[in-house]
């Protein structure tokens, strides 16, 4: 196709218009790429800061609940009562209490076990069969210790595995804090609220923070309580960001880690535990792939329309310089007769214009040209045909030396005269065309002198029709003619030789007959004898094809001569030229 | 000169184009949104024993679906009922070879069993890992495990530190030639020898039973009065021989120190039985043997041998932060 044409104008403008959809193109898709994709991170932070606040919520709910059991535990009196220490009435109360945790925490799953503890070494729980686990010492219990230092306020522990009761080893978070006694002078005891901690787990395992985020919980003292990784971590084979989330309040921080990004999304809780969201920047936007591929689709759409666009926009701009083209290379193989239709765009009109006015011009140039060429031609020849063989005249004059010596004056009279006369007809110039009957004339005198030369050898007859003698020939058109015969023919043969020369109209031309009966000519010879010789020394013909160019140059190439010959029979020359009466005398125009 | 095509009206050139190049962007565009490049790579995770689940695989396995999670990997974990049934190992790895998955990680019920099974595995193109228990030939591409020659001397150092003199000990082994059993040994012995003050009187195999450590050692307590020390190899083998001691009421006097957790074993370190036991990280396990998988599905290099290190719990650390998800993996259980 055209359009891949290296450097034409049509690929100029389609890769022109293809660059600048191409350009458009990626440039629109980066952006409303980038855009979209902080539209969707936007949106994906926001949820994961909304799935932390839910399970800050969820958690908060637990933790509420466990403050709220405790709080019914540390009003109710008989639990106070139990563990005053100098009460040992009281001990009785122990069924009572574990009667009024139980009612309190019935159909709570969530809840794992109400304990209290009192410094009179009384224990009681919720579960009547409860036994502690003897080798385990209760004041070394992280959550009693803190309870201990908190003097009657709340504490929440980290999640641990609560070891001290026997043949249990559950995972809980425990809410601890110190019973003080009614008058709040004296401290009795510890109490113990563990939630299980299985439903934080589950609430977190169920969280579904794309497929690589996950959600962790800090405590404040940098402890994890939830992690789903936690083995990982503690192996140092994944490594938490703890610090910083300590360092930071509620909010989200960006970090970059191996050449990921994760984004942690902080939420702190009213009771010291923060919990994280950490998401995969690279998955936020979770149908990035897709974005992507549905913007380079558009890409590509876009790019191969803007190519169709362009090659067919190139092609209409491109198609009047072609047509434009095509007529020059008509020029440059010399057709002038054409005309460039003149179209729009303006541009090329114009130029189609100044194309046709200049091809007008080179055509008028050329046939000036042709014509000056063909005058110059013509006067050479003319030049050329008045010529008389120095020879000839040499051998004439040699030959009325030789009768003047034999005293044959009358001989040398009728030499001479038509020699004279010979002589008249060439040098007189300017005039192209004779008529026929000089023509015959010049030709009687030539044959006459000849005749006279080679007495036994010529002999000559001359018959030209009588209607034709007013038409016009060209000058000494028939003489090289009788030349050729005489030289080539005649003179070569043993015997007398006869020509004979005649004249006649047919087929609305003249036609002159040249026949001799000399050696004649073989095939090649007469197969190439109208030939132009290569050089105009090659005696033999030389006459003969300026003849033969003459006629074509005046009359036209329908006209000229026309060979016969035989090898020892002779050759006849017909001589064809166009019927012209006196009346073209004086233009000298064969057509 | 070549005349152009014949004249079609352009807005129907265009029209054509334009409908051929949507249907092309669209259908490129199909293709590639449903042939996501890197599809989810299959694993096949062949444990030791599934029925009779004990804790350690139970954490394997949530280490294996942790990772598979993570990095997007899809793992099925298969195994004997039995830890002894190694027939039905090989059986169910030729099925899995069938499966044609992207990796099998294999934790070997023998040593030189599942050799033969193994070569297919890995001539059928499949990455082979191996987990906790190796094989005895050079086609994993990896082994993940505990250093055992390391924990082994873990042990004989946490029990040379229980005695300031000489001292008569005892090792109770499990099943006799498996390789674990064998490097833990090996790290006892040697560990013990280097302090040069110890009478290793022998090494007894309980075949993986309480009952018959139990039965062994209340043997030897009679036999060898003088005896100050055990050392348990496995988790049924020191809980057999802390009841033992139990029974005896040598608890305390007859040092023990075990390896793997379990309630038993945790009792008995509160109780004071055993001194000492070393931990195994089987989530860790799980998790980088997957990891490793999938790394040599994707043709990374991974490292031949890759040690998940153990923990030595006595009873002061047993209740740290760390070493309770060890020791008592299962939240809310």
């Amino acid at each position: 196709m055209d359009i891949f044409k290296f450097k034409s104008i049509q690929t100029n403008i389609a890769a022109a218009i293809a660059c600048l959809i191409l350009l458009t193109a990626v440039l629109l898709g980066v952006m409303s790429y980038q855009l979209s994709a902080s539209s969707v991170r936007e949106t994906a932070q926001d949820y994961t800061a909304e799935l932390i606040r839910q399970v800050n919520a969820n958690i908060q709910t637990y933790i509420t609940s466990m403050e709220n059991i405790s709080q019914l535990a540390l009003n109710n009196e008989d639990v106070r009562a139990f563990v005053a220490a100098d009460s040992s009435a009281a001990e009785d109360k122990g069924s009572k209490v574990s009667d009024y945790f139980q009612s309190i925490i019935v159909s709570r799953k969530d809840i794992a076990s109400i304990n209290v503890f009192g410094y009179n070494g009384r224990f009681v729980s919720d579960r009547k069969d409860a036994e502690l686990n003897p080798n385990i010492s209760l004041k070394e219990q992280e959550w009693y210790v803190n309870a201990k230092k908190a003097a009657g306020r709340i504490v929440v522990s980290s999640s641990h595995v609560q070891p001290v009761f026997k043949d249990e080893y559950g995972w809980v978070v425990s809410l601890s804090r110190e019973l003080w006694s009614q008058d709040q002078r004296k401290a009795l005891g510890v109490l113990l609220v563990d939630l299980n901690f299985s439903v934080i787990n589950d609430t977190l395992n169920n969280i579904d923070l794309s497929k690589r985020g996950y959600v962790f919980i800090v405590d404040s003292a940098g402890n994890i309580v939830y992690h789903p990784q936690q083995q990982l971590v503690y192996s140092n084979l994944k490594t938490e960001r703890i610090d910083e989330v300590l360092k930071q309040g509620s909010g989200s921080f960006e970090l970059n880690e191996g050449g990921q990004r994760r984004i942690y999304t902080v939420q702190d809780t009213g009771f010291g535990w923060k919990i994280v969201g950490v998401s995969y920047t690279a998955e936020l936007i979770a149908n990035e792939r897709e974005m992507q591929l549905s913007f380079v689709a558009a890409g590509i759409f876009c790019l191969l329309v803007g190519l169709l666009l362009a090659y067919f926009i190139s092609r209409n701009v491109s198609k009047p310089i072609k047509q434009l083209q095509e007529h020059m290379k008509k020029v440059e193989k010399g057709t002038f007769n054409i005309r460039v239709p003149i179209e729009n765009p303006k541009e090329i009109a114009s130029l189609a214009r100044s194309f046709n006015l200049m091809v007008v011009r080179i055509e008028e140039l050329m046939n000036q040209v042709v014509q000056e060429q063909e005058f110059k031609r013509k006067s050479e020849l003319s030049a050329l045909q008045s010529q008389i063989n120095p020879h000839f005249l040499y051998n004439t004059l040699d030959s009325i030396i030789w009768m003047a010596e034999g005293k044959k004056s009358e001989e040398v009279v009728l030499m001479t005269s038509a020699l004279a006369k010979l002589f008249r007809a060439s040098i007189s110039r300017g005039q192209e065309l004779v008529s026929i009957r000089t023509e015959i004339e010049h030709v009687a005198n030539y044959l006459t002198i000849q005749k006279m030369r080679y007495t036994d050898k010529l002999d000559f007859h001359i018959d030209v029709e009588p209607g034709i003698m007013q038409y016009r020939t060209l000058k000494v058109l028939l003489q090289p003619l009788l030349e050729n015969a005489i030289y080539h023919g005649i003179k070569n043969k043993v015997g007398t030789g006869e020509i004979i020369v005649s004249g006649f109209e047919s087929e609305g031309s003249i036609w002159f007959r040249v026949s001799d009966n000399g050696v004649g000519m073989d095939g090649d010879t007469l197969r190439t004898i109208l030939e132009p010789r290569k050089s105009d020394h090659e005696s033999k013909g030389v006459g003969v094809v300026n003849v033969h160019e003459r006629i074509q140059l005046y009359f036209g190439k329908e006209y000229g001569l026309f060979y016969e010959s035989r090898p020892g029979e002779g050759t006849t020359v017909l001589v064809k030229i166009a019927v012209i009466d006196a009346s073209f005398e004086k233009g000298g125009q064969a057509q | 000169m070549k005349r152009m095509t014949p004249r079609i009206p352009l807005a129907v050139i265009i029209a054509v184009l334009a409908l051929a190049a949507s249907i092309a962007v669209y259908a490129v565009f199909q293709w590639a949104v449903n042939v996501k490049p890197d599809k989810q790579p299959q694993i096949i995770v062949s444990v030791k024993s599934t029925e009779q689940i004990v804790d350690f695989w139970k954490v394997l396995i949530d280490g294996v679906n942790d990772a598979a999670s993570e990095f997007d990997a899809k793992a099925k974990v298969i195994g004997p009922p039995q830890e002894s049934e190694i027939d039905v190992q090989i059986a169910q790895l030729e099925q899995a070879i069938i499966d044609k998955p992207d990796a099998i990680v294999l934790a070997a019920t023998d040593y030189n069993g599942l050799i033969p099974v193994a070569e297919r595995i890995v001539a059928a193109g499949i990455k082979l890992i191996t987990v906790d228990s190796s094989i005895n030939s050079d086609d994993a591409l990896s082994f993940i495990a505990t250093d055992n020659l390391a924990a082994g001397r873990k042990a004989g150092d946490e029990l040379s530190k229980l005695f300031d003199g000489d001292a008569k000990v005892a090792i109770m082994s499990y099943i006799q030639g498996t390789s674990t059993q064998l490097e833990r040994e090996q790290g006892v012995r040697q560990r013990l020898e280097e302090e040069g003050r110890f009478d290793v009187i022998g090494t007894y195999y309980s075949d993986g039973l309480v009952d018959k450590a139990y039965t062994i050692t209340k043997q030897l307590l009679t036999e060898h009065p003088d005896l100050k020390g055990i050392v348990g190899l496995n988790e049924p083998s020191t809980v057999g021989a802390g009841f033992a001691i139990k029974e005896f009421g040598l608890g305390g006097k007859v040092k023990l120190v075990g390896f793997d957790s379990s309630i038993d074993e945790v009792k008995q370190l509160e109780e004071g039985i055993i001194q000492a036991t070393i931990v195994q990280k089987p989530y860790n396990m799980g998790y980088l043997s997957v990891k490793a998988a999938i790394e040599a599905v994707n043709g990374k290099r991974i490292e031949k041998r890759i040690d998940t290190d153990s923990v030595v719990i006595t009873k002061s650390n047993m209740y740290t932060e760390q070493n309770q998800k060890l020791l008592f993996p299962f939240v809310g259980k």
